[in-house]
């Protein structure tokens, strides 16, 4: 019984030590950019614990003289235009393909997931050929089209799932009495998957924001969105990481909310293939 | 058949007409942001087109050809399987750890876990960057800290592995999460009370582990690791970020050696091809993950 109770003991102990250890390693990256982003320009290389002192909000100031806010925009414009075309074709894309009688669900299912996985380079690579040849590069229309083919996918096959999960018989019933399929859609389905729904928003509108492929190669200054303009702070001979702190947290600061709404559907959005 | 019989069929039948009208303008949407861009890559990796050259309308098998005779291309495919399998290993290991640990604690630590999530709401951008100062020596506080006991932290950046240690752990560090996220909710779907009952019947608490808690765990855990499998086939904003493909071609992994024979060596119909390659990975990979899909829904 004592000799349990030890064995018990040592390994908490080694279970929290583990998870301590751990603790620091997924904090303190986010703990040094705090840092880094309020150190003066001058004591930037010292190590904190030699002039804790020298803090300052200059920082912050500086960046909103530079290019970044405009490219913020540009990433908000993007990412809001995509996912709202996404929303607007996929949405009931995924209904029929939840509730209607098909064959070749598989290969739909196939599809959708293959386009989402499929590596950028290949959309790319055409792409900014197209666009070379016809006017599109760096301009608002051409990202946002590149963008749809990340957010369409996601939300066509998060919609799907959300769908199937709403009975069939609520679909049926309402079209027994009379109800014509759009209004079964806008009246029923869609209020019983709207959590759904604003997950998927949520999920298409970060990977857009997220992306630096498709900016990097289809944008020049013009439409440059935030993730490619970070990178102006690294120049040839110096790189300005005070900026680049500040430029990570703006970065990260708008979706922190909505990460935090979609977490949980992160899950359930696999759980219908972990369930098991 | 009876009238009303007859309505009915018709009424499914229009019925079903009215779901393929929804899904018109998604597969319109599919056909020109997907299949145009993919029949591109397909008919580009058959041709010779070079970004400045421009064509001489060959078409033909000899990018594939190249391919197999291409020392930096097996490079690429080299650091590709380094990267995916240390990373994913990593980030399911730790990931578990995470995910098992905090279902320990209770109350009101429990806010603790945001701390874990944080990492995953970071754009893969700025973890390049933070983990760029990180890795810098001269601006690091991991080699300040270490500095003060006298120890020097060896630049990671300037050696082969050391380098693709660095990216495994950047790209670890930001998908840990999703990994904890998902074997978080599979831990709570299995019942305390089977565990209860193997410890009751005399089962050590490893043996419980391994034959009740890692079998319902099993689906999970193929899940998380095929869905980090085929992101990490698509490295890119760390590599590009942290090393340049760098030293020499030691982080140059095959995404990345195609966007280099593209974009900067302008070879277009060979970075194509290589695109195929990689896109026939993740039609493979996708297909299997479909067909379990389709296993466990139906």
């Amino acid at each position: 019984m004592i000799d349990n109770s030890r064995q018990f003991h040592n390994r908490r102990r080694f279970g929290l030590a583990m998870m301590i250890t751990l603790l620091v390693f997924a904090a303190l990256p986010t703990v040094w950019v705090l840092v880094l982003s309020f150190r003066a320009p001058v004591a930037i290389f010292e190590p904190i614990w030699e002039s804790p002192t020298a803090l300052t909000l200059q920082n912050f100031y500086k960046i909103t003289r530079s290019d970044f806010p405009a490219a913020l925009l540009n990433s908000f414009i993007t990412a809001g235009l995509s996912t709202t075309f996404a929303m607007l074709v996929g949405v009931p894309a995924g209904f029929a393909l939840a509730k209607a009688r098909l064959s070749g669900k598989f290969i739909a299912s196939w599809v959708l997931l293959l386009l989402r996985m499929a590596p950028p380079v290949g959309f790319v690579i055409p792409l900014f050929l197209l666009y070379a040849n016809s006017g599109l590069i760096d301009t608002y229309l051409g990202l946002v089209f590149a963008y749809m083919t990340l957010t369409l996918p996601l939300v066509t096959w998060s919609m799907w799932n959300s769908f199937a999960q709403v009975p069939d018989e609520l679909i049926e019933a309402a079209i027994m009495d009379d109800a014509s399929l759009a209004k079964a859609f806008f009246l029923i389905a869609l209020p019983a998957a709207r959590p759904g729904a604003v997950a998927a928003a949520i999920l298409a509108f970060l990977v857009a924001w997220n992306d630096f492929f498709y900016a990097l190669i289809i944008t020049r200054s013009g439409t440059t969105t935030a993730p490619v303009a970070v990178m102006n702070f690294i120049s040839y001979d110096s790189v300005d990481w005070a900026s680049i702190a500040v430029a990570s947290i703006a970065l990260t600061l708008p979706i922190l909310p909505l990460m935090a709404l979609a977490n949980r559907y992160i899950v359930q959005s696999l759980s219908g293939a972990v369930k098991g | 058949m009876t009238a009303q019989a007859q309505l009915r069929k018709g009424a499914t039948y229009q019925l079903q007409r009215g779901y393929r009208l929804m899904m018109v303008p998604a597969l319109l949407a599919v056909a020109i942001f997907a299949i145009v861009p993919l029949a591109g890559m397909f008919a580009l990796s058959f041709s010779d087109y070079h970004l400045i050259r421009g064509t001489n309308w060959e078409f033909g098998f000899h990018n594939f050809a190249k391919m197999l005779a291409d020392k930096r291309l097996m490079n690429s495919i080299y650091v590709m399987a380094a990267l995916s399998v240390l990373g994913v290993a990593a980030q399911v290991l730790i990931g578990s750890a995470v995910a098992v640990g905090l279902q320990k604690i209770t109350g009101r630590w429990r806010v603790g876990r945001i701390l874990f999530l944080l990492p995953y709401a970071v754009p893969h951008v700025a973890v390049a960057l933070i983990w760029l100062s990180l890795f810098t020596p001269t601006l690091s506080p991991i080699n300040a800290f270490f500095d003060v006991f006298g120890i020097t932290v060896p630049a990671m950046l300037t050696s082969q592995w050391g380098a693709i240690f660095a990216i495994v752990v950047a790209d670890t560090w930001t998908n840990f999460p999703f990994a904890m996220l998902i074997i978080m909710a599979a831990l709570q779907g299995i019942s305390p009370d089977l565990e209860e009952a193997a410890a009751i019947d005399g089962a050590s608490r490893i043996r419980t582990f391994i034959h009740i808690t890692l079998p319902l765990l099993a689906p999970a855990l193929l899940m998380v690791t095929l869905f980090r499998f085929i992101d990490s086939l698509k490295h890119f904003p760390m590599i590009f970020v942290m090393t340049k493909g760098g030293p020499g071609r030691s982080t140059q992994a095959t995404n990345f050696y195609a966007y280099v024979q593209t974009f900067q060596s302008s070879n277009v119909a060979y970075g194509a091809a290589i695109a195929v390659m990689l896109f026939l990975m993740a039609a493979l990979i996708s297909f299997y993950v479909a067909k379990l899909n389709q296993r466990v829904t139906s």
